[in-house]
């Protein structure tokens, strides 16, 4: 899987690569690039559905993304230079990918698994806020309250609002001070849930190498927490994220590489980001050896990945890369709303189907109240989305889109609102960390409906 | 607003990103003795607010506004080239950057775009700018407005220090209004940095900016 010759290898391309203007990268080899795979391929979505099942289209979609990444590469910002990769090179390197993975340790180790379109067996589940900012005085219970559900398998913490009352500046001794903050609260939270080997996403904190090779050193991170490297914009990297590479190879971490392509951005429609995703996870599992790969596409006007036109590119691409390749993919699940309303579990029951019976591997999150707000986050609704990833498992995609079609037609009305909810200190008892009557009766009340659309919550 | 037929060549190689038939259509139209400002203020402004009004409806996206800008861009020097005495109108320069620390910079320039595609100059520093940096920039160009970006939390500080670096000076405290947006920018973070306003999203930034504007 990880291995230092080749991550040389890779690091030789961002020096030995083809000069290129960034700008000239991103029209002419990204989204000329795109707009032409789209062309030749005949790449289309069913406007009507949401899980798009026209298997001819999505496998046309795999070989149209291999096309644009033989053609694009990758860019480095730090060097100026296209890190390019042959047809054959990407094949390789991608059927290299691990089909299984152990995270955590002892008796909180777990097993995650590729999965196939319509996999009989559940998704892993990450149950966690993704990034969204907590208080310092809530961090451990709200934290907790993810880590203690018994159906969440792993979890990435939020990040620190503050240090010890500071700002944690990026780039700073501050970030270096906050991503140690972050090890102590996490595993302090793990060990009050009772699962202190419980893999973690990590690091949080650390926007730049400095957090991320502190923290991942002796007395903090893990090799059994997954160490998590974005590829920032569509298809760029630079040394700072090769430094993690380099740093957590050695350190024999295991690797969750992340990219989320902008609807409407360089790739175009949603066809196009699903091109951005299947090539971009792709790239990623050929630069820096991961395990599990992760996408959460954006949109420049609603800041949710549970609109229309990206759960079809979500479908289309989790199922391109689940029907061609044995990766280990990942759905994040970035709704609108946040705790304490309906319309959040709704974004869940969505999110979480399409990428149970399209072949991620991994359910994480949800990233409630679009992960802006402070202390908008729970552990209820990540035991929602965990419970709708399991009752979904086996499903056919012809009875996934029914349940998908119901769940947004309940939700796309509120999603020109602002839907965030509540603080977590409003829905749950934050010294037993339990949520209230009121967060309850909604999830309660919620899960009957969709029960009663046929999803067997058992 | 109905644009005149006698610049739907220019329009249409502004839609299609050709800067050399924009270019040509417009030394045509300079020719055929068109004033130049009726050019920018019958043909380009309303051609550009089109297209932005496109990518809100999501059906055209950012490579195309990235190229009719570059197209306008061609044109108004080909305007200036004849007529240099005259000052092609603009609703305001701005200064835009994603601030220290981020290298984000495709949400960024969807906001930059949309800015052009509304009639503003834009300056777009890139990603990972220094505090002093836009400071430099907005002195150089007199710009109206500075806009910052960050889709990092932990580099919401380094906008508070552009923003601080402004209202300590006296030269620019009231030179440059300040505006901020990006992934985790809401109501607080505008509290917390002392900006002037903040945009949600690349549409309503473009509200956000012109409400500014006519603050003074």
């Amino acid at each position: 899987m990880q291995n230092q010759s080749r991550l040389l290898d890779i690091v030789d391309r961002a020096y030995d690569g083809p000069p290129c203007e960034e700008r000239d990268f991103d029209l002419k080899h990204v989204a000329a690039g795109v707009a032409r795979v789209v062309k030749e391929y005949d790449i289309g979505f069913d406007r009507s559905t949401f899980i798009q099942r026209d298997d001819d289209m999505i496998d046309r979609l795999f070989e149209a993304s291999l096309d644009f990444l033989e053609s694009c590469g990758v860019y480095n910002a730090t060097t100026g230079r296209r890190m390019l990769f042959t047809g054959r090179e990407i094949k390789e390197y991608v059927a290299s990918a691990p089909k299984e993975a152990v995270i955590g340790e002892g008796r909180d180790a777990h097993t995650e698994v590729y999965r196939s379109v319509e996999d009989p067996r559940p998704p892993t589940i990450i149950g966690s806020p993704i990034g969204s900012p907590l208080s310092e005085d809530m961090y451990v219970p709200i934290m907790q309250s993810y880590i203690q559900e018994p159906i969440v398998d792993t979890t990435t913490p939020g990040t620190l609002d503050s240090t010890y009352g500071r700002e944690p500046r990026t780039q700073s001794p501050y970030e270096v001070v906050a991503a140690w903050q972050e090890v102590d609260l996490i595993f302090d939270a793990a060990r009050r849930a009772g699962r202190p080997g419980m893999s973690i996403g990590c690091v949080q904190m650390a926007i730049s190498e400095i957090g991320h090779l502190s923290a991942i050193s002796r007395g903090g991170y893990r090799p059994v927490d997954w160490h998590s490297i974005a590829m920032f914009s569509e298809m760029k990297v630079n040394n700072g994220l090769l430094i993690k590479v380099a740093h957590s190879v050695r350190t024999d971490g295991v690797i969750q590489s992340f990219y989320n392509p902008i609807l409407g951005g360089l790739g175009g429609g949603e066809e196009g980001v699903a091109v951005l995703i299947v090539a971009g996870l792709m790239a990623m599992q050929l630069m820096y050896m991961a395990a599990t790969h992760s996408s959460a596409p954006v949109t420049p006007l609603i800041p949710a990945d549970t609109v229309p036109q990206l759960l079809r590119s979500m479908s289309a691409a989790h199922s391109a890369l689940s029907r061609h390749t044995g990766m280990m993919t990942d759905l994040p699940i970035s709704p609108l709303a946040g705790p304490g309303t309906e319309t959040l579990l709704y974004e869940v029951v969505a999110a979480a189907t399409v990428g149970t019976v399209c072949g991620a591997s991994r359910l994480m999150g949800p990233r409630s109240a679009t992960g802006v707000h402070l202390n908008h986050c729970t552990g209820l609704e990540a035991r929602f989305m965990g419970e709708v990833g399991h009752a979904v498992t086996g499903t056919s995609r012809e009875q996934a889109e029914e349940v998908v079609q119901r769940a947004v037609a309940r939700y796309e009305p509120e999603l020109t609102g602002k839907p965030f909810g509540k603080p977590f200190a409003e829905l749950y008892d934050v010294a037993k960390v339990r949520p209230n009557a009121e967060w309850l009766g909604i999830y309660d009340e919620v899960k009957e409906e969709v029960a009663s659309w046929g999803v067997d919550f058992g | 607003m109905a644009i005149d037929p006698k610049y739907s060549e220019l329009v249409t190689n502004i839609e299609n990103g050709d800067e050399d038939g924009g270019i040509e259509a417009a030394k045509g139209l300079l020719e055929s003795g068109v004033d130049p400002l009726d050019i920018v203020q019958d043909a380009i402004m309303p051609c550009l607010k089109e297209i932005g009004d496109r990518f809100a409806r999501m059906e055209v996206f950012l490579p195309e506004m990235m190229l009719a800008a570059d197209v306008v861009k061609g044109v108004q020097d080909v305007l200036r080239e004849r007529f240099s005495a005259i000052e092609v109108a603009s609703e305001g320069r701005v200064v835009i950057g994603t601030v220290f620390g981020d290298i984000h910079d495709i949400g960024k320039n969807i906001v930059a775009a949309v800015l052009e595609a509304n009639g503003y100059e834009v300056h777009n520093l890139g990603v990972n700018v220094d505090p002093k940096d836009f400071i430099k920039k907005a002195r150089e160009v007199d710009a109206d407005l500075i806009g910052l970006s960050s889709l990092m939390t932990t580099s919401i500080p380094y906008m508070r220090d552009v923003i601080d670096l402004v209202k300590e000076s006296e030269v620019d405290r009231d030179r440059f209004k300040l505006i901020i947006g990006g992934g985790p920018v809401s109501e607080e973070t505008v509290e917390l940095t002392g900006a002037d306003g903040w945009g949600e999203n690349a549409a309503d930034a473009v509200d956000a900016v012109r409400a500014l504007m006519e603050s003074g």
